[in-house]
């Protein structure tokens, strides 16, 4: 068993999705995250052991090698994209469809930026290490951060900005926040920001790059 | 006709070779300024045009050279947005204070590719640099730029994500997209560097992020960078120097712009990523190393340090050459215009 759900996370962090896929190279026509996990199932493997020891592994594994430089952000991508193609066999196994959460993560890029690569790459890392993600998108003003976390009141917030122009407008959302829900945890990050800024404007942490930030939950 | 805000000198006269001195990483004869794009208030203010004459084709021309040969500079940095030479369709971009890298896609598989509508290279009004001969001082060259460099354009076609899963899913239309986009940027640069007025050019494609390249760099060395080598040859064939503007971190494919693709300058520096007085350090015995001063830093810091700052680099360069003074990118509306004047000003006091 646990060779299948080690092949499986190799599978997942080197972006190898299913037998047609053509990546990568050194693959080719081998079965790929896909068929590992049906295979896994029809082995009788609990889907929340697939999951948690064979998909949650191999995601993490790429988010720490982009923290260290050794990955770039194609290679997160395609990840991601085969870890989506295991879940879709997983998916039925769970109430309603639904994957368990470790907790839910409201994201969205600040007013005035429409920047949106560094929040995807958050929200593929934290769905990968079994959170669920609410994504609300670019140019989100504090209002909509605000509806978001009355719908969602144990939710915690990360603000993404990539310009020194547009991080300014991360206070004007931090200040909204705080005013309806004080007890809502906010992590900002983004090319612009560092630790100093999000301390200045009351954030409650800042990381430098999406595996660090799963981590810092684990 | 309003106030002039700021000259280098009354009688300052352009002198290109001073530039040409710099790429060659001589020493100049006196300090010299460079810088890619200026927004248009400060183009007002140097200028003392408030705004932009549009009632001939030339007419624009005649403020942005003006400005540029009040801040003095040797020349005036034209990009093919200006000139209506060479654009690719885009779909519809929403734009604030920034744009998504994935916003826009036009090309997502082979359909898509087959029906866009590639643009003709040669159709441009190339004349009109020929034409700007007639404006420019005694001295003075255009630097002619493109409208966005390869993967810039690819990625704008593609779209960021897109072309991320695309190269390794289907390496074809990959090659396919590169090589429409690289051949039309090619004909572009082989005909603006043969024109007598442009005495540069300078090749603009963003390759970074904070970190690190966004592509792996063998990704870049197999679809980006080849082109880019064709294009500084046909730069160099017209005995004009090359440039490369290109953001973000791209320490890692430094050797590959110096050795391979042969690039005489490199722009764009942050302090973020590598301070220009280190990157002056590191490669500036094999590369001219232009402008550098950070745009944040140009943002937020008192009027005193800019000037502090310039003058160190221009200090810095004095022994060996091969530095231009100039911002980290270019000057947009959010640089206080003081500290503009604050850093050119600097090349009076050395």
């Amino acid at each position: 068993m646990s060779e299948l759900l080690e092949r499986l996370s190799m599978l997942v962090e080197v972006g190898k999705i299913n037998k047609v896929t053509p990546y990568p190279p050194e693959m080719k026509d081998m079965d790929g995250a896909s068929e590992i996990t049906q295979q896994a199932l029809e082995r009788g493997i609990d889907p929340q052991i697939i999951l948690n020891d064979g998909l949650m592994p191999g995601m993490s594994r790429i988010g720490e090698k982009f923290a260290r430089g050794e990955a770039f952000i194609p290679n997160m991508l395609i990840s991601a994209k085969a870890m989506n193609a295991a879940m879709d066999h997983l998916k039925p196994f769970f109430d309603g469809g639904e994957m368990p959460s470790k907790g839910t993560l409201i994201i969205g890029t600040v007013k005035g930026d429409l920047h949106d690569i560094g929040k995807n790459l958050v929200k593929m890392i934290m769905e990968g290490d079994g959170w669920s993600v609410i994504d609300l998108g670019t140019d989100v003003g504090g209002d909509k951060f605000v509806k978001s976390v009355n719908e969602h009141k144990e939710a915690i917030i990360g603000i993404s900005a990539l310009l020194t122009t547009t991080m300014l407008n991360m206070e004007e959302v931090i200040t909204k926040l705080r005013e309806n829900n004080s007890s809502t945890k906010i992590f900002v990050g983004g090319a612009a920001v560092s630790k100093s800024f999000s301390e200045k404007i009351g954030a409650d942490g800042y990381f430098r790059d999406p595996y660090s930030f799963a981590q810092s939950f684990n | 006709m309003s106030k002039v805000y700021y000259q280098r000198d009354k009688n300052f006269e352009p002198d290109f070779e001073q530039f040409l001195r710099v790429l060659r990483r001589d020493i100049p004869h006196r300090p010299t300024l460079f810088e890619f794009a200026m927004n248009d208030r400060i183009l007002g203010k140097l200028s003392g045009e408030k705004n932009e004459n549009k009632s001939s084709r030339l007419a624009p021309f005649r403020r942005l050279i003006k400005a540029f040969t009040n801040a003095g500079y040797d020349y005036t940095t034209i990009s093919a947005w200006r000139t209506n030479t060479l654009d690719f369709p885009k779909g519809n971009m929403a734009e604030k204070e920034s744009r998504s890298l994935n916003a826009g896609s036009m090309i997502t598989d082979w359909e898509s590719f087959e029906k866009y509508p590639w643009p003709d290279a040669r159709a441009g009004d190339y004349e009109l640099y020929n034409d700007l001969g007639k404006l420019l001082p005694d001295g003075m060259k255009l630097i002619a730029s493109g409208n966005g460099g390869l993967l810039e354009n690819v990625i704008d076609l593609a779209g960021f994500e897109n072309i991320s899963l695309m190269y390794m899913l289907d390496e074809t239309l990959t090659t396919n997209i590169f090589n429409f986009v690289g051949e039309r940027l090619l004909k572009f640069y082989e005909i603006v560097a043969s024109i007598d007025t442009v005495g540069a050019c300078i090749v603009n494609d963003d390759w970074g992020f904070k970190n690190q390249t966004m592509f792996p760099p063998e990704m870049l060395r197999r679809w980006v960078f080849p082109w880019h080598k064709k294009i500084v040859e046909v730069i160099h064939r017209a005995g004009k120097p090359a440039i490369l503007h290109s953001c973000g971190q791209v320490k890692d494919v430094m050797k590959d712009v110096i050795v391979d693709m042969k690039y005489d300058g490199k722009h764009s520096f942050e302090d973020l990523i590598i301070p220009v007085e280190e990157a002056y350090d590191l490669w500036g015995k094999r590369i001219a190393i232009i402008g550098g001063i950070d745009m944040d830093f140009l943002a937020r810091m008192p009027v005193k340090d800019i000037q502090r700052r310039s003058l160190a680099m221009l200090r810095k360069q004095l022994s060996r050459g091969g530095y231009l003074l100039g911002s980290g990118n270019s000057i947009p509306d959010y640089i206080p215009d003081e500290n503009y004047f604050a850093m050119i000003s600097a090349v009076k006091n050395i």
